[in-house]
């Protein structure tokens, strides 16, 4: 990766991780458009088919503090960039140095 | 926008399932033929860049709340849908799997309505608008893959008989005839800025440096 790639990256994240930062302390809690939709019109919540690790964002047995939420946003940022990036070297055939 | 576990049967879920990953499967055509060096930095940063602005929900009337989706944005900046399928999918099977949001037996739905649905709308909308001017163009190519994802869901979400048709539909819409708006803008914001600093990422049909994007 060259530094103009570099700074890219890291200049992208460094956005990413500022909005990961901010957003457990300023993203509204109101429902969405579609759990809103479904409490208008009286469908009931339903249960999860499994439990995931850090539901909601949160980090079980410390809901209430944002910060927890920031560490499992964090934890999500960079874990998709790397997912991304694996990914794309994976199958891509110029990513591995085949034309 | 994420449809939970419990909203749809699971042989419908089947069918999105299905259709979710014959997408994935030219989304990963696409990246093998279009990815090198110089655009995997670009998309796997966007791609950490939607996850955490999908946290960030943003207040509009109604006690509800919205947050943008992104997969217009990466549709024109990679001109193509197939990439919005690609960021999309990966964004949401992490959600689903790790953080809960949206449900796992309806990820294939998911995946359907926000990287299929809201990839090819944002695409051609952009293609369609882009004579009327780049930045209008790409506001309301932001606008339309989210609205036109929203309404699809409200009618599978009537197929699976968990809205009535009519009233998900106005809700639906009306809800997501607002977050739209921040899907339009901040589509706006993240492709003048990467204008700003590399217009040579950026695919010809919306890059500054080429005549082609603002005939």
């Amino acid at each position: 990766m060259n530094t103009k790639n570099r700074n890219l990256v890291i200049g992208g994240l460094a956005i990413a991780i500022v909005i990961a930062i901010l957003a457990p302390f300023l993203a509204s809690s109101n429902p969405d458009g579609l759990e809103s939709a479904a409490e208008s019109l009286g469908v009931p919540e339903s249960e999860a088919v499994f439990e995931s690790p850090l539901p909601d964002y949160a980090i079980p047995g410390m809901e209430d503090n944002p910060w927890g939420g920031v560490i499992a946003l964090i934890f999500g940022t960079i874990l998709v960039v790397l997912v991304m990036l694996g990914l794309a070297y994976i199958i891509s055939k110029k990513g591995n140095g085949q034309e | 926008m994420h449809i939970p576990d419990g909203f749809i049967p699971l042989w419908q879920c089947a069918i999105y399932w299905f259709i979710a990953i014959v997408a994935i499967g030219f989304a990963l055509r696409w990246a093998r033929e279009n990815l090198d060096e110089k655009n995997i930095p670009l998309l796997a940063v966007l791609a950490a860049g939607i996850f955490a602005i999908q946290a960030m929900n943003v207040p509009i009337p109604w006690g509800t709340s919205g947050h943008m989706v992104g997969a217009a944005l990466i549709a024109i900046i990679f001109f193509s849908p197939w990439a919005a399928v690609l960021v999309l999918s990966i964004v949401l099977i992490l959600q689903g799997l790790i953080f809960g949001d949206g449900g796992m037996t309806a990820l294939g739905a998911n995946i359907v309505n926000m990287g299929l649905i809201g990839g090819f709308v944002g695409f051609y909308a952009y293609k369609v608008l882009k004579g009327v001017g780049r930045i209008p163009a790409i506001f309301l190519a932001g606008w339309a893959s989210i609205f036109l994802a929203a309404i699809a869901c409200a009618i599978e979400m009537a197929w699976a008989g968990t809205f009535p048709l009519a009233e998900g539909i106005v809700f639906m819409g009306l809800y997501h005839a607002v977050i739209g708006v921040i899907e339009g803008v901040i589509s706006v914001v993240v492709i003048l800025g990467i204008d700003n600093v590399r217009p040579d990422l950026l695919a010809d049909w919306v890059s500054s440096s080429k005549k082609e994007a603002l005939q």
